[in-house]
């Protein structure tokens, strides 16, 4: 099922977690997708939100099913729901997907048949923050019929688009400003409720 | 404070012993510059990405001085480095026989374990660094609050949780319990951590003899101290904390 469908992120979905990792450069970050299917094309999913989650022990429950809770509860009103999970590891060269990433796509897929799973390509950034390259640095994971996650675009094909094509440059330009201290993920609102992790 | 004029003094003690030393035995001055000059050199391969070398160096150095605590950190730091876990865990349990009251090792060790999903192991690390902590005198558990013992209770918490079973969720119960008296009700993490754990308790106790039911007052309060919190501080999210308390049959 996952094979066959396209995904489309916004603009506002990927410069978020991009930064979310950039804010803790050194620990592993992880956060919750949110989106719809298209009303045009049902086989592509448009991912319109990212929700950062956490920057400690990606394995551990708890703040997990909280957040999924009230990430649920906060866009159900506008027809949003939780369509994946993203990740970024603490090492510059793993660039494998990890047995709890995986483990929270299985969750997200009980309820969204269509889930994906986005690692951050920690050598894609740096070529994008040197000025060098053009592509999106995250990689897509769909479920395949083993019920295994399998990474798109192997074979040359793209089902990941972003919608907006000046994404990376809008990227660079928050990166020198720094916009990362503005991220609060849910680990950040657990410490001080005051917080708030929905902010455009 | 207790501490760091102990640290003091042993310092005082290092450098007057060291000077003794090396007043009367050249020998020992050359052997000592020696040391640190491969102890640099090793880190210098490391930093450059030459494991094999600096893993020969370091091998070296140990072979040496067995007792070094620096260099036995930096083997664990590289085989972190190079992705293998397993070896890291292997050198930071040699590490913690010798070293047993680091700290900062239990710590790693249990980062690692949890990363592995080996939660049980990871548990009994968190377990040992709060047994460490409480030997703290009475008038530092404040100290300790700020710093460690609350960090770490909050990690236990979270690995008995994912663990589940009804035992490890009591526990992770009680010790949110302590961990929202000491801070006075302040912590969110450790009131929703009481919520959590009663409705995956009683979800596993369904059915079950009702006098096991676990007395519903402390998820309540907790209920009720989230709200509160929630009022003053983030009043947008108070229905969306409403509706999922409710769910939870925590408040009516």
């Amino acid at each position: 099922m996952g094979a066959e469908c396209r995904y489309e992120v916004a603009q506002a979905a990927y410069i978020k977690l991009v930064l979310h990792a950039l804010k803790h450069c050194c620990s592993p970050v992880g956060g919750l997708l949110v989106g719809r299917l298209s009303d045009d094309d049902a086989s592509t999913v448009q991912i319109g939100d990212a929700i950062p989650l956490t920057h400690s022990q990606i394995g551990l429950l708890p703040s997990l099913e909280l957040a999924l809770i009230q990430v649920e509860e906060h866009f159900g009103a506008e027809g949003l729901n939780v369509v994946g999970y993203y990740q970024a590891n603490e090492r510059y060269d793993d660039t494998e997907l990890g047995n709890a990433a995986k483990k929270i796509g299985d969750h997200i897929f009980r309820y969204f048949p269509r889930a994906a799973l986005l690692l951050l390509d920690n050598k894609r950034l740096e070529e994008l923050l040197k000025g060098k390259g053009r592509d999106l640095a995250v990689q897509l994971y769909t479920r395949d019929s083993s019920k295994g996650w399998r990474q798109a675009g192997l074979d040359g094909s793209s089902q990941l688009t972003i919608k907006e094509p000046s994404a990376n440059v809008l990227l660079l330009d928050y990166v020198s400003s720094e916009k990362w201290h503005d991220i609060v993920d849910f680990d950040d609102h657990l410490d001080d409720i005051s917080k708030c992790i929905f902010q455009t | 404070m207790h501490r760091i004029v102990l640290k003091d003094k042993s310092n005082l003690l290092v450098t007057n012993f060291m000077s003794i030393l090396l007043k009367f035995s050249p020998n020992f001055k050359r052997a000592l510059q020696q040391r640190m000059e491969t102890q640099l050199e090793a880190m210098l391969l490391e930093a450059k990405g030459a494991w094999a070398d600096a893993e020969k160096a370091y091998a070296c150095l140990l072979e040496d001085n067995p007792l070094d605590q620096v260099v036995h950190k930096r083997k664990v730091a590289m085989a972190k480095a190079q992705g293998n876990l397993s070896a890291a865990v292997d050198f930071l349990n040699k590490y913690l026989e010798i070293f047993m009251a680091d700290h900062d090792a239990w710590r790693e060790l249990a980062e690692i374990y949890v990363s592995l999903q080996m939660y049980k192991q990871a548990a009994f690390c968190y377990e040992e660094l709060i047994l460490s902590q409480l030997t703290v005198p009475l008038y530092h558990l404040a100290y300790a609050e700020a710093s460690g013992l609350l960090l770490t209770s909050a990690h236990i918490l979270k690995v008995l949780y994912t663990m589940g079973g009804l035992e490890n969720l009591q526990a992770a119960k009680k010790y949110y319990a302590a961990t929202i008296n000491l801070t006075g009700g302040k912590n969110a993490r450790a009131l929703y951590g009481v919520c959590l754990c009663s409705v995956a308790i009683n979800q596993l106790i369904k059915g079950r003899n009702k006098e096991e039911k676990e007395s519903s007052e402390l998820q309540s309060l907790a209920a009720e101290a989230l709200l509160k919190d929630y009022k003053h501080k983030s009043p947008g999210k108070l229905p969306v904390l409403t509706t999922m308390l409710k769910n939870m049959k925590l408040i009516s």
